[in-house]
C-alpha cells in the first residue's frame, strides 16, 4: 500500500486543539455526512483531501447541561443518546425522532449536523427557531456565534481552521411555555433527505401571540427565516384571523425561493412549504410543549 | 495499527484510518455475512454493533473504532437470541432473495434487546434503516413480533 493518510485521534480536547492551531484538518465527528461526501468505489477508502482528526470519542464534547435558563448540547451528541438524555425538551426529542433511523442516530451527531450546513440539514429549522447559538472553541479561547451567522451557505460554516464546534446553546430554553412543531416532507420517512422541512416555535400569553418564530429547510441555501414577518404577529390574538394568516403566507410567498433537483421541484417546495405554514398558524390550540 | 474487538477477539489491521469498517470485516477478515447495498448509510445491508449499538459498517472509517467492541451477524450466530430469531423468520417467511437479512437481523437484535415486547409500530421504525427490495416487509415484521412472543425473558439481559 503505497498510499499514506494523516490521522489523528487524541484522547483529550486539548490536545486536539493544539494539534488543529498548527495544522489544518478535516475533523470527522460521526462521519455519517464526510463518509459518503467523499466515497469511493467498493473497497476504495473514501479520499480525504487533508489530514483527519477524530473527535467523536471526546468526552468533553458530549456533556449536556442546563446553565440558568440555557441548554447546552456538546457538539459530539449522537442523535441517540439526545433522545436517552434526561433534560432534553421532549419538542427536540420528538424532531430528532424523524431523523434518519435508528443506526445513523447510534452515530450522527448535532454538531456534525451544524458543521455539514446542508441546505436540507434535519436539526436546522429547529435550531433557527430556538435562537441557538454555538461555541467554537480554540488555543485562543471561546467564541459564540448566532447559529444564522455561523451557517453561511451550503457547506460554509464561519469556523476558523483552528476552531472545534464544541457546544450547541439553545438560549432561555427553560423559562418558556412555548409550543414548537417540526415538519419534514421527504420520500420516506426514514434516511431521507428533507424535500421541505419546517420549524415553527409560538408563545402565547392570555390569548395573544408573545412570541413566534418559523424557518423552512431546503427551500433556499440556508434556513429561511424572517424576523420582520414574525414581527407582523406579535400582540395578535389566538386563534389568528383568516387576514393576518393571508397576509403571513403572501410574505413568505415572496422570500421563499427554492430550487428543482432530484429530490423535489421548486413548485412542490414552496407549496408544501406555504401549506405547512398555514397548517401551523391555524392551530386552534397551542398548548406548549415544552 | 488500529487495534479493536472483532466478535470477541482482539485484531489489529494495518489498513487506512479512512477505510471502511465494512470492506475491513468483508475483505481483510473474510467475514461476508455483513453485505454492502447502496454504501451510503440508506439500507441498512451492512448493519453491525459498535459497542452493542446498531451503525452501519459502510460510514465508519476504522480509524474512529480503535479500542471498539464489533460484532458483525457471524459473532451472534450462536448466541439463543440470533436461534430465536433465525426460527421465527423462518416460520413467518420472512426471508426472499435474503441480501437484507443480516442487516434485518442485526437491527432485529438490536431492537429487542432495548424494548423486549415492541408495538408494530416500534418495530416498523426500529427496521426503518433497512431496506429490503423483495418488499417483504410485512412478513419480517411479523417474524419479530414471533420472535419477541418465542424469545419472552430472553432479550433483557443483554
Amino acid at each position: 500500500m503505497a498510499e499514506k493518510i494523516t490521522a489523528y485521534r487524541f484522547d483529550r480536547l486539548d490536545q486536539t486543539l493544539s494539534q488543529l492551531n498548527k495544522e489544518d484538518c478535516a475533523i470527522m465527528a460521526g462521519g455519517t455526512d464526510v463518509m459518503v461526501l467523499h466515497k469511493s468505489r467498493r473497497g476504495v477508502p473514501p479520499k480525504i483531501p487533508k489530514p483527519i482528526v477524530f473527535i467523536d470519542h471526546l468526552f468533553e464534547l458530549k456533556q449536556v447541561y442546563q446553565n440558568h435558563q440555557d441548554l447546552h448540547i456538546g457538539a459530539c451528541c449522537t442523535y441517540s443518546e439526545l433522545l436517552e438524555h434526561p433534560i432534553i425538551p421532549l419538542a427536540l426529542k420528538n424532531a430528532i425522532k424523524t431523523i434518519a433511523a435508528p443506526a445513523i442516530r447510534n452515530r450522527g451527531t448535532l454538531g456534525g449536523n451544524i458543521c455539514n450546513a446542508s441546505p436540507a440539514g434535519d436539526t436546522l429549522p429547529l435550531l433557527y427557531v430556538y435562537n441557538a447559538k454555538v461555541l467554537l472553541r480554540s488555543v485562543n479561547g471561546d467564541r459564540v456565534v448566532d447559529i444564522s451567522d455561523f451557517i453561511q451557505g451550503p457547506r460554509k460554516v464561519q469556523r476558523l481552521p483552528n476552531e472545534i464546534l464544541a457546544e450547541i446553546i439553545l438560549p432561555s430554553i427553560f423559562e418558556e411555555g412555548a409550543h414548537v412543531v417540526f415538519e419534514k416532507v421527504g420520500n420516506r420517512n426514514a434516511d431521507a433527505i428533507a424535500k421541505v422541512s419546517f420549524a415553527g416555535y409560538i408563545r402565547i400569553n392570555d390569548a395573544r401571540i408573545e412570541d413566534v418564530r418559523f424557518a423552512f429547510g431546503a427551500v433556499g441555501p440556508t434556513m429561511v427565516r424572517s424576523i420582520d414577518i414574525e414581527k407582523k404577529l406579535l400582540g395578535k390574538t389566538i386563534p389568528l384571523a383568516e387576514a393576518n394568516i393571508t397576509q403571513v403566507v403572501a410574505a413568505f410567498d415572496k422570500i421563499i425561493k427554492p430550487i428543482d433537483d432530484q429530490r423535489s421541484t421548486a413548485v412542490y417546495r414552496k407549496n408544501v412549504a406555504l401549506n405547512l405554514l398555514r397548517y401551523f398558524l391555524s392551530m386552534k390550540q397551542n398548548q406548549p410543549n415544552e | 495499527m488500529i487495534k479493536f474487538t472483532l466478535n470477541g477477539r482482539t485484531v489489529e489491521t494495518d489498513a487506512l484510518p479512512t477505510a471502511r469498517l465494512l470492506d475491513l470485516i468483508r475483505d481483510e477478515f473474510e467475514l461476508i455475512g455483513t453485505k454492502e447495498g447502496c454504501g451510503e448509510g440508506e439500507c441498512g445491508a451492512c448493519s453491525v454493533f459498535v459497542n452493542n449499538l446498531l451503525q452501519n459498517s459502510c460510514l465508519i472509517p476504522i480509524g474512529s473504532i480503535e479500542g471498539a467492541d464489533i460484532q458483525t451477524i457471524e459473532g451472534i450466530m450462536e448466541t439463543q437470541q440470533f436461534k430465536i430469531l433465525d426460527e421465527s423468520y423462518s416460520i413467518a417467511g420472512g426471508v426472499q432473495c435474503g441480501y437484507c437479512i443480516p442487516g434485518m437481523v442485526m437491527a432485529s437484535a438490536a431492537l429487542l434487546s432495548k424494548n423486549p415486547h415492541p408495538t408494530e409500530a416500534e418495530i416498523r421504525e426500529g427496521i426503518s434503516g433497512n431496506l429490503c427490495r423483495c418488499t417483504g416487509y410485512n412478513m419480517i415484521v411479523d417474524a419479530i413480533n414471533l420472535a419477541a412472543k418465542k424469545g419472552d425473558g430472553l432479550w433483557q439481559k443483554k
